[in-house]
């Protein structure tokens, strides 16, 4: 047994050992995703910045990749996390666990690397197979996508193996489902299509399903554990909270991704029924608030992992403002008309995507770092607690200010471009050289830099924090 | 004393869950067959590849209170009709050769993509190209090397992506088709360039 | 089918479906901080963000002009209803999904590594539950 506040792998048991990997990986990823961010946001600026070299498809198209697969890696990790703990044996199938994670990230190198160096081919087959599909999101060429499928399916094996040799729980039910979900859908964009009504009906099953459907049940599940893990919240009644924001986000979800489907040649039907589950979409909100008020009442909850909880109290908020505001102000087609395809969309998306995925994942860094330093003392009075404090702030703030600019860039886009101009390229670029828009683009950049200092310091807090703590974590108090 | 009572039961909700994502679930099963069939090539929504064989207009449909595509007399891309299969092949090239050149991640298509370059959705009916005569000449030639070719006062440049002759035709074509699509009236209030009468 | 939204009614379509939503929020907090904390002199302040909310939806109704048609003017009355109600609606779920996970009195299971076997504290039940 080493000492407290050591990093030591001893400390972890075998599914939380290739957990960390996982995390490591994807604070790295979280970092690609920021610079290549940064070098996009800038071309918007300077628009003969690395062009030629760098051009803002390539950045634009690694920014976002890299973002699909950090928080994939973070949400692999932290279910190989609770793995053990939830069913009570060790993972079933690890050694093919770990093999996977080494191929899995060597592909994601190999790709990256050949978004930057290839970057496009003819137009051919195998450029779809061997260089880039072409598919905002979902660009990884064919060979990946077979292998990306591949590794979801070990790591179903191993979450489902585990939990049907050692015990199942609400939490284990409810993540081993939502994995049949995650790969099954990912094979729906598999395929080439001439028709583009065709291709994006189904590439919209791929990215609304994951991100809008089954990565919010995953989030649900760990934010269940995390609740238990970090404030000892009871097992029963978090479980039956999983089950009843399940309902309501499938429920709401699913057919929510009518609101894709106004534009693009489906039907007219679809602008109803997107248009309806639009209105029910902040539903599970509603319900989040009154809960969390319900249960901040009924115990006194002491968290044994403050930074953890910061995080997760940011991901309600995000989750509340980046989904539920901001995607209620611009999803009705009578006015999505005028948004679809602006800055709308990115100020949407870079909130939405923050608040309610980066922050869980960096919850679970947390968590994972407190027991990997075994269980040291993470509430008040932390040795270097400015560190993730100021992070926190500077990764919020960077956000919302980053946001705040694309919306204001967006608003101004939707009047001179979409309703005045009628979107003719004239009118696009009227819009993109108007004040409102360059100075939009200029702060985003300005509180981009923000956020990256605020990766910077988070980066640095996971590295040091605990590190000269001799105080062992508190145990949390068990409640409703 | 408050009792168990069943529909807060842990039981009575992941029996829920199940039955309303399962619902959901075959409800959109159901709904996508229906949008496959009126989205599959050569419907009225989305019209066969040799629809590039006409003109496409676009105009406010009175009845839908909307701006759908008409297609119009026959007006040949690049003065050579093509048959059904043919078309296809010219349109799918053009396709394809969008997604190997990585279009998406600078432009929107049918409004889905980035926002670094201007929606292609209407590109074939853009009043960019000045007029009818000599617009597939000057989008072949803006394809195949648009570095040099500055149109705004940005000083943001397409960069040059190594198409073909061949693929810019293509291009052309698939932008050509695109434009053909019922897209509910998007992108409102699009006035497109003089085509004749 | 849909009748556009106005150029000069952009900004209040934005505005009062942030509204909405921000309302929505409000109303559940205060209804719900009300209740648990057993301040009534805070439920008419839920009921006044109820009705910004009600106010909102009607804006935005007006302007996205959703008084039109059937189907949206559905929408609209769902979307007021449903609000009213979902606050009151999840409560007596909080009531008794924590009632019941009482009485059963299990614990059940939590992360060994983190517990150590500690004992639940006593249950707090909220004071005005039993009248709600």
């Amino acid at each position: 047994m080493t000492a407290l506040g050591t990093i030591d792998s001893t400390n972890l048991n075998g599914g939380q050992k290739l957990a960390v990997k996982y995390f490591s990986v994807a604070a790295i990823l979280f970092g690609a995703q920021i610079a290549f961010g940064l070098l996009a946001g800038l071309q918007y600026l300077i628009p003969d910045f690395l062009y030629g070299v760098l051009d803002f498809s390539i950045n634009r198209m690694v920014h976002i990749n890299a973002m699909v697969v950090w928080m994939l890696f973070g949400f692999i990790g932290s279910v190989y996390w609770l793995l053990e703990d939830e069913s009570g044996i060790p993972v079933v199938g690890l050694k093919l666990g770990n093999l996977v994670f080494w191929i899995f990230t060597l592909a994601v190198a190999v790709v990256v690397a050949v978004y930057l160096l290839v970057q496009v081919g003819p137009g051919e087959q195998s450029t779809i197979w061997l260089i880039t599909e072409g598919r905002e999101y979902i660009e990884a060429p064919r060979w990946a996508d077979i292998g990306i499928v591949v590794c979801l399916l070990v790591f179903f094996f191993n979450a489902a193996a585990t939990f049907s040799k050692g015990k199942w729980t609400g939490i284990g039910g409810v993540l081993v489902l939502d994995l049949i979900a995650l790969f099954g859908i990912y094979m729906a964009g598999m395929f080439y299509t001439t028709n583009i009504s065709v291709d994006q009906y189904w590439w919209w099953w791929v990215i609304h399903l994951w991100v809008e459907a089954t990565w919010e049940v995953l989030v649900g599940g760990l934010m269940a554990y995390g609740l238990m893990t970090v404030l000892g919240a009871r097992r029963k009644i978090v479980e039956t909270w999983l089950y009843i924001e399940v309902a309501l986000m499938f429920g709401s979800g699913i057919l929510g991704l009518g609101h894709h489907y106004f534009w693009i040649g489906t039907p007219e039907y679809w602008l109803t029924i997107g248009g309806f589950f639009s209105a029910l979409e902040p539903v599970p909100l509603v319900a989040m608030v009154v809960h969390a008020v319900f249960d901040s009442g009924v115990k006194h909850m002491r968290s044994i992992n403050h930074p953890a909880m910061g995080w997760l109290i940011a991901h309600a908020f995000g989750n509340f403002f980046g989904a539920g505001v901001w995607g209620f102000m611009h999803t009705l087609p009578q006015i999505n008309l005028f948004t679809h395809g602006t800055q709308w969309s990115a100020s949407h998306g870079h909130l939405a995507f923050f608040g309610a995925y980066a922050t869980i994942n960096i919850a679970f860094f947390y968590i994972a770092l407190q027991k990997w330093r075994g269980n040291v003392w993470m509430s008040g009075g932390l040795i270097g607690g400015w560190k993730w404090k100021w992070s926190m702030v500077l990764l919020n703030l960077g956000m919302v200010g980053m946001t705040m600019g694309l919306l204001v860039a967006g608003y101004e886009q939707s009047q001179i471009e979409r309703a005045i101009e009628g979107s003719s390229w004239a009118g696009y670029f009227a819009a993109q050289s108007h004040p409102w828009f360059q100075q939009g683009m200029f702060w985003r950049m300005i509180f981009g830099g923000m956020f990256a200092a605020g990766y910077a310091l988070l980066i640095l807090d996971l590295v040091t924090i605990g590190r000269r703590e001799t105080r062992p974590a508190l145990r949390p108090s068990a409640g409703g | 004393m408050i009792t168990d009572i069943w529909w807060a039961s842990g039981t009575f909700w992941r029996k829920t869950a199940i039955w309303v994502t399962a619902g959901s679930f075959v409800v959109l099963v159901f709904l996508t067959l229906d949008s496959m069939s009126q989205i599959t090539a050569g419907t009225k929504r989305v019209p066969a590849y040799s629809a590039i064989n006409h003109r496409i207009e676009y105009r406010f449909d009175e009845k839908r209170h909307v701006q759908a595509p008409v297609i119009g007399a026959e007006e040949p891309l690049f003065g050579r009709k093509l048959t059904e299969q043919e078309a296809e092949a010219l349109v799918g090239k053009g396709k394809l050769t969008m997604q190997a050149k990585n279009c998406m991640s600078c432009h929107t298509l049918l409004g889905n993509g980035a926002y670094y370059a201007p929606d292609l959705t209407k590109a074939w009916l853009d009043p960019f190209w000045g007029s009818r005569e000599v617009r597939e000449e000057l989008m072949v030639e803006f394809i195949k090397d648009p570095s040099d070719k500055v149109h705004n006062s940005l000083g943001r440049r397409m960069p040059k992506l190594g198409v073909t002759d061949e693929e810019a035709h293509a291009i052309v074509a698939f932008l050509k088709w695109m434009s053909s699509i019922d897209t509910n009236g998007f992108p409102y209030n699009f006035k497109p360039l003089d085509q004749g009468n | 089918m849909i009748e556009p939204v106005k150029m000069a009614d952009f900004f209040a379509t934005f505005f009062s479906a942030a509204a909405v939503i921000l309302f929505g929020a409000l109303y559940a907090l205060l209804f719900a901080y009300s209740r648990i904390r057993n301040v009534p002199r805070l439920m008419p302040l839920a009921y006044a963000a109820y009705a910004v909310l009600f106010a909102s939806v009607i804006l935005l109704a007006t302007v996205a002009n959703l008084f039109g048609s059937l189907f949206w003017m559905s929408v609209v009355m769902l979307m007021l209803a449903g609000y009213l109600a979902a606050p009151h609606a999840v409560w007596h779920l909080c009531v008794h999904t924590h009632a019941a996970a009482h009485n059963d009195g299990s614990d059940g299971h939590q992360p060994s590594t983190l517990l150590d076997g500690s004992a639940a504290e006593t249950f707090q039940r909220p004071c005005k539950e039993k009248t709600s």
